[in-house]
């Protein structure tokens, strides 16, 4: 297998995957798949995806203001190539953006309301506008592959400078406003990213690392499709990229020097690390490998140096849009999905890029696979000896195969749990404790409710009043407490557990036992739980059950209290507060006897516990 | 024996289930996309438009080839056929099943219905299986995987009867349950990348192959005069 086809074939898988996990977020919701909470709402797309992508789409406007503006001729074979970058790296990051917005179909909200206040409505104008330019100014380019639309072609060529102009004139505004939308986090922003130059130093980036980014690409390119590299212009472009980022460093550097926070670089933390290497990264690497002229001329050190800029000014707009944001409250840690939504978002544009590389004319001359030829020899799959089909046609299939099958992978690791999940977290409820007098916290968060529970029996006509609140004995059980079944504290759960009872290892009981032999095996034709168990439903209850779908605990507590009360408060007339929420919930227990509680909690004994009265004032009796 | 079973019915299941669905997209839009391809090169780009569709839904419904030749291989083979489509989309427990994943069900096969139909496919399996060794045209054709289908196919239908319809233990249940659900999943699998994906590229796959047999139309006609078998069937 030749090169190109094994690159593209690991972009399909990733892209399936990836696909998957989108899929899933759009259907179902974020939190099926994304780890962000209310603490951090910026994941790793934010910081991965979009603010790395549109810096490094920078290229685009640097490229077309240096071959049309100033005029370098020597360049203006990268011209299409560099608009197809910015197109696609745009691209990317509008996708991310929808993705972690969703609702996608209110993006064209910006549009119609505006808030001027806002640097990201700035941006999304910005964004929006350039795509369209970056568009007008690629589209030429598939054109000419068709007689049709030549109207719109000759035009929009003959107008390109217009085009480059709004291109330039967008891309300043919006790379450097997305700094600006930065300076609203002095409290949050590490201090050596923190600037008020921060605008300015991300429009600076951009157009240093821009043109790099296209010569990563160009070097990327090359060598997969194995044909020549151009060293000489590259390493020219590289020459004239390495003044924009020494401007840049030095910007940097003294702008931290000025501050006074220049200590700060060394003071050995990991944030000071990480500020080292990235500008070792994107600044120092690329300037000495670039700038001296022996190193530049090598194609070795050109990659390098290419590289290491490239994910230097990723990891830069990574640290600021996440990495070195102080977080008040739960971490964040990205899940495998986001992850693969990431990766799927660049390889999905990556995939793009070589489709436009090999279908159309990007070079002066269009590059053409021999095989392609009808007068080419057949590609046999030695193996099987199968023909393989021209290249492209062999790739439809194969490329096809590869991502039905990642997609499908994807779809199985997502587990259940999340997809099936309503996000409410699982809080197992627990046994109310003491005795006479109950303190109901089923959630232990020492926020309970007293109940008197004795004062409740006598005043019910002592031993007949259980089966008013008690309605079950479970098996070997005498009016079972309420946490036994309505086991969740806020949802529904099964009290009845089919598979537990069906299940070899439990209960054991065959599909016979309770469902008829000639009937559809439905929960309305079995068999009725107390015909085995024959005391399941205390005589007199008076809360009758149908489904054995057992309400959450909180609900339970409150149907059964409230009901109860509303009556009484009617039908008591010096009681018309008894129906209020602060009848019961009246307390928050003091420190002190949150300690005594909690220290209580853990005695082995702690169910015998008779809470002190918090004073019979408050009961009401 | 739970876990795996848990294992089957949840992740492989969902690898399964869309390796088959995506695969049948896949196929079909290869197909139409060859197609297309060659439409596109062809010099002469009449179309048989009206014999191929005709034809087409003449092998939909196969119903002719009961009274004409092999009138027992022919009804078991239809017979097995609707089994094998109606039981599994229709059965009640798979509909209920779909109800508790997707939030919706649909219309369901009454319950001495889905037997008998089960018991038929069983039998019509097992008919098929035979007529394949006995007739020796039919042995001549055969592939292994020609016998192997109609054994695969109707492990499904054999365990889900059996489990369905029988006062066996827990412990068996699970056993006869775990081999139902991985079966299918063996079964779903294969079906996109072998023989059985006609079940859903037939009509494509038909009506394509008898428009490259018309390519440009009317040269099947051609084709039969220089045979000299001018109206005949070929």
């Amino acid at each position: 297998m030749d090169r190109a086809r094994i690159f593209k074939s690991i972009l399909w898988a990733i892209t399936g995957l990836g696909s998957a996990a989108l899929a899933t977020r759009f259907l179902i919701g974020l939190g099926a798949i994304a780890n962000m909470n209310d603490a951090v709402p910026w994941g790793l797309w934010k910081g991965f995806n979009i603010f790395p992508g549109i810096a490094l789409a920078g290229g685009g406007f640097v490229m077309t203001a240096i071959i049309y503006i100033m005029a370098r001729e020597e360049y203006h074979k990268y011209a299409k190539i560099s608009v197809l970058l910015a197109f696609l790296g745009y691209l990317t990051a509008a996708t991310a953006l929808v993705t972690e917005l969703g609702l996608p179909w209110l993006v064209w909200h910006p549009i119609i309301f505006w808030q001027h206040h806002s640097p990201l409505f700035e941006v999304s104008w910005c964004v929006m506008l350039y795509l369209t330019v970056l568009f007008l100014e690629f589209i030429p380019v598939p054109l000419e592959e068709t007689s049709r639309f030549a109207k719109i072609r000759i035009f929009l060529t003959k107008y390109k400078i217009v085009l480059v102009f709004l291109g330039i004139m967008i891309s300043t505004l919006h790379q450097s406003s997305l700094g600006s939308m930065w300076l609203i986090t002095p409290e949050k922003l590490h201090p050596l990213w923190y600037t008020s130059l921060l605008p300015i130093l991300f429009f600076l980036s951009a157009v240093a690392i821009g043109p790099i980014m296209l010569i990563l690409a160009i070097l990327v390119i090359t060598r997969i499709y194995r044909r020549r590299t151009d060293s000489q212009t590259l390493s020219k472009l590289g020459l004239l990229s390495v003044f924009g980022v020494l401007v840049y460093g030095l910007v940097r550097l003294i702008d931290i020097g000025v501050k006074g926070k220049f200590a700060m670089i060394f003071d050995g933390s990991w944030q000071s690390t990480f500020f080292l290497v990235e500008i070792s990264l994107m600044v120092v690497i690329p300037l000495v490998l670039m700038g001296v002229r022996r190193l530049r001329n090598s194609s070795g050190s050109l990659w390098v140096a290419s590289l290491s800029a490239v994910i230097g000014l990723g990891f830069d707009r990574a640290n600021i849009a996440g990495i070195m944001l102080s977080v008040d409250g739960p971490m964040y840690t990205p899940t495998l999905f986001e992850v693969l939504v990431s990766l799927a978002i660049i390889s999905a544009a990556i995939l793009a890029f070589l489709f436009g590389i090999e279908r159309f004319k990007i070079w002066d001359t269009k590059w053409e696979d021999p095989r392609e030829k009808p007068e080419s020899h057949p590609d046999f799959d030695r193996s099987a000896e199968v023909w393989l089909g021209t290249p492209r046609l062999a790739g439809r299939s194969v490329y096809s195969l590869i991502f039905v099958v990642s997609l499908a992978v994807g779809f199985a690791i997502i587990p259940g749990k999340r997809i099936y999940s309503d996000g409410v977290q699982e809080v197992v409820s627990q046994k109310a404790y003491g005795g006479d007098t109950l303190c109901i916290d089923g959630n232990r968060d020492n926020y309970g409710v007293t109940f008197d529970h004795k004062a409740h029996v006598v005043r019910n006509s002592n031993d007949s009043s259980c089966v008013l609140c008690h309605h079950m004995n479970q098996p070997n059980d005498k009016q079972s407490g309420c946490y036994s079944c309505h086991r969740d504290m806020y949802q529904t759960t099964d009290a009845f557990r089919h598979d537990w009872h069906a299940d070899p290892a439990n209960a054991n009981i065959g599909c016979m036992e309770c469902h008829a032999i000639d009937q559809e095996r439905l929960a309305t034709t079995a068999k009725a739980c107390d015909q085995c168990h024959k005391d399941l439903i205390p005589p007199g209850a008076t809360i009758t059950i149908e489904k054995y779908m057992a309400p959450s605990y909180t609900d339970a507590m409150h149907f059964l209290c409230i009901d109860c009360h509303r009556q009484k408060a009617e039908e008591l007339t010096d009681k018309p507060d008894l129906a209020l929420c602060t009848t019961c919930h009246r307390w928050k227990h003091p420190n002190h006897l949150q300690d005594e509680v909690a220290e209580k909690y853990n005695h082995p004994y702690f169910n015998h516990v008779v809470l002190p009265q918090k004073g019979s004032k408050e009961k009401g009796h | 024996m739970q876990g795996l079973l848990d294992f089957a019915e949840g992740p492989l299941f969902r690898l399964t289930f869309f390796i088959m669905v995506l695969g049948f997209a896949r196929v079909f839009i290869l197909a139409i996309w060859g197609a297309v391809d060659a439409y596109r090169k062809a010099g002469d780009k009449t179309i048989a438009w009206g014999t191929a569709t005709r034809k087409t839904i003449g092998w939909l419904v196969p119903i002719r080839s009961v009274f004409t030749h092999k009138p027992f291989y022919s009804m078991f083979s239809i017979l097995l056929h609707i089994g094998l489509i109606l039981v599994p989309i229709l059965l009640l427990a798979h509909v209920r099943l779909w109800e508790t994943a997707l939030g919706f069900g649909w219309l369901t096969l009454p319950k001495t219905w889905a037997d008998l139909l089960t018991l038929a496919t069983i039998v019509a399996g097992v008919a098929i299986i035979i007529g394949r060794i006995a007739s020796s045209n039919l042995r001549f054709l055969s592939r292994k995987q020609d016998y192997l289908w109609p054994l695969l196919l109707i492990i499904p239908f054999v365990t889900g009867y059996i489990c369905s319809n029988t006062a066996v233990t827990p412990a068996t249940y699970q056993i006869l349950m775990l081999m139902h659900v991985l079966s299918s999943e063996l079964i779903f699998v294969l079906i996109p990348f072998t023989k059985i994906a006609h079940c859903v590229i037939m009509p494509l796959s038909q009506f394509i192959m008898l428009i490259a047999w018309r390519f440009p139309a009317h040269v099947d006609d051609d084709v039969c005069t220089t045979l000299n078998k001018k109206g005949m069937q070929i």
